[in-house]
């Protein structure tokens, strides 16, 4: 199985899971089946912005994004992006 | 049930619990760390907490049935997906007069939800209105950030977008035409538009509900036939057109209060006088409410970050940008700080609690 780490604060909004086991085939598919998909994707389906993902160790937005395949042993590491302080509001 | 002060803040929300006397608080929190709280609400028919909460990602909307302790997300929100538009933020949280709940964001758009805030559908009439190509973003984005509810026909809605400007339904939403004449835009060739308008902050005085108070990024402003047209106020006492804070007292519709900033360029009380102005005649005159508010002050306070509790006499807060919340439980007489070292503010609500 593939694994999936959230960050803090996603995973605090996934009941304090951090990490999910997930057999999907690609990327697209294990994002969508976590019980955070709508803070990962945004209404069109698509990563949100300043959520960067990384299967083993490549950052998805350079490849085949939500279309990364996933092997039974990928690491998907999802991380925030570091914004430099840039306010939300 | 006391009152309570609900206070959304860049780094999560805090909920001051005030004694009988409305003079002494108590701080819970922070709730929802991680997020940033544009706004929050407890909706009086239920006692459900609602907030508009912010993240990296983007925005969404949290409910708690318990007074702050357990958290549940939306699981359907966003514009629609053959559409352009995406939700950049979550902005104002309102009840609505039967069960629904509304709901306004960035890029001016407009949510209700049927559900107790589970799934939320965006308002087709906002999203395509025909003068939407002559809105345009404000410093805090395209925010749809006033809702307002008459409370004797949940269909008549009055809503402020910046920079839109005021609209106004009467069909609870099916359709929306601008309630801007009179208002400035002195940022725009033709300084009178239709709309374009930067609304700061639009209220509809709930026991006069064709009275409405508007502070403008141009003016302060009062109107008497719910937007058809506007009287223009700021010139009668005030020391300045310019603030976002915007205040009243459901007892009396001649009364209101303003806290002016210095100018759009030098977002901070004028003179450094942190004041709150006061008009009991409709805006014919005002005058500044200082006893206990500091002599000197650099301080911003945003739109969505003062609030009344309409108890007897009148309780009015606001909060700033350092992070502290001051309030009045004697209509404005007397203030007091009831919080400090918070994170900057960006909302106040007050709420009856048990």
């Amino acid at each position: 199985m593939a694994v999936v780490k959230l960050p803090a604060l996603l995973a605090r909004e996934a009941g304090g899971q951090r990490e999910f086991e997930s057999d999907a085939a690609t990327l697209g598919d294990a994002l969508r089946a976590l019980p955070v998909r709508n803070l990962c994707l945004d209404e069109h389906g698509e990563l949100r912005r300043l959520v960067n993902v990384f299967v083993d160790g490549d950052d998805v937005r350079g490849g085949a994004g939500l279309e990364t395949p996933l092997r039974a042993d990928s690491k998907v590491l999802v991380v925030t992006a570091i914004a430099g302080g840039q306010s939300s509001r | 049930m006391g009152v309570a002060v609900l206070v959304g803040t860049r780094k999560g929300l805090f909920v001051l619990e005030g004694d009988a006397e409305r003079r002494k608080w108590k701080l819970n929190g922070p709730l929802l760390t991680g997020f940033a709280v544009y706004h929050a609400i407890r909706d009086p028919r239920d006692g459900a907490l609602y907030a508009a909460t912010n993240f990296f990602g983007g925005g969404t909307v949290h409910r708690s049935s318990d007074n702050g302790e357990n958290w549940e997300r939306a699981e359907e929100l966003g514009l629609p997906e053959d559409g352009e538009l995406k939700l950049n933020a979550t902005w104002h949280v309102e009840p609505g007069g039967n069960g629904e709940l509304w709901l306004g964001g960035d890029p001016g758009v407009l949510f209700r939800s049927d559900d107790q805030g589970v799934t939320w559908q965006a308002n087709d009439a906002i999203l395509n209105h025909e003068t939407r190509d002559r809105w345009a973003p404000g410093a805090g984005g395209m925010c749809l950030h006033s809702i307002n509810v008459d409370p004797n026909d949940p269909k008549r809605l009055v809503i402020g977008i910046s920079a839109a400007g005021v609209f106004r339904s009467d069909d609870g939403g099916e359709s929306w035409e601008p309630a801007n004449k009179g208002t400035a835009a002195d940022f725009l060739p033709d300084p009178l538009p239709e709309v374009g308008q930067c609304v700061h902050k639009v209220l509809v005085h709930p026991a006069q509900p064709d009275r409405l108070w508007q502070q403008n990024h141009c003016g302060v402003y009062r109107s008497d036939d719910r937007g058809t047209s506007w009287e223009r106020l700021d010139g009668n006492g005030l020391p300045s057109d310019f603030g976002f804070a915007l205040m009243l007292d459901p007892s009396d519709p001649d009364t209101a209060f303003t806290i002016p900033e210095e100018s759009a360029m030098n977002r901070v009380a004028p003179n450094n006088r942190l004041g709150v102005y006061r008009t009991r005649d409709a805006g014919s005159s005002w005058e500044l409410l200082k006893n206990g508010l500091p002599q000197q002050a650099w301080v911003g306070v945003l739109r969505e970050a003062s609030a009344w509790d309409g108890q007897q006499p009148n309780g009015l807060y606001f909060g700033t940008q350092t992070g502290s919340v001051l309030a009045s439980s004697d209509g404005g007489e007397s203030w007091h700080e009831a919080a400090r070292w918070l994170p900057p503010v960006l909302s106040v609500e007050t709420a009856e609690w048990p």
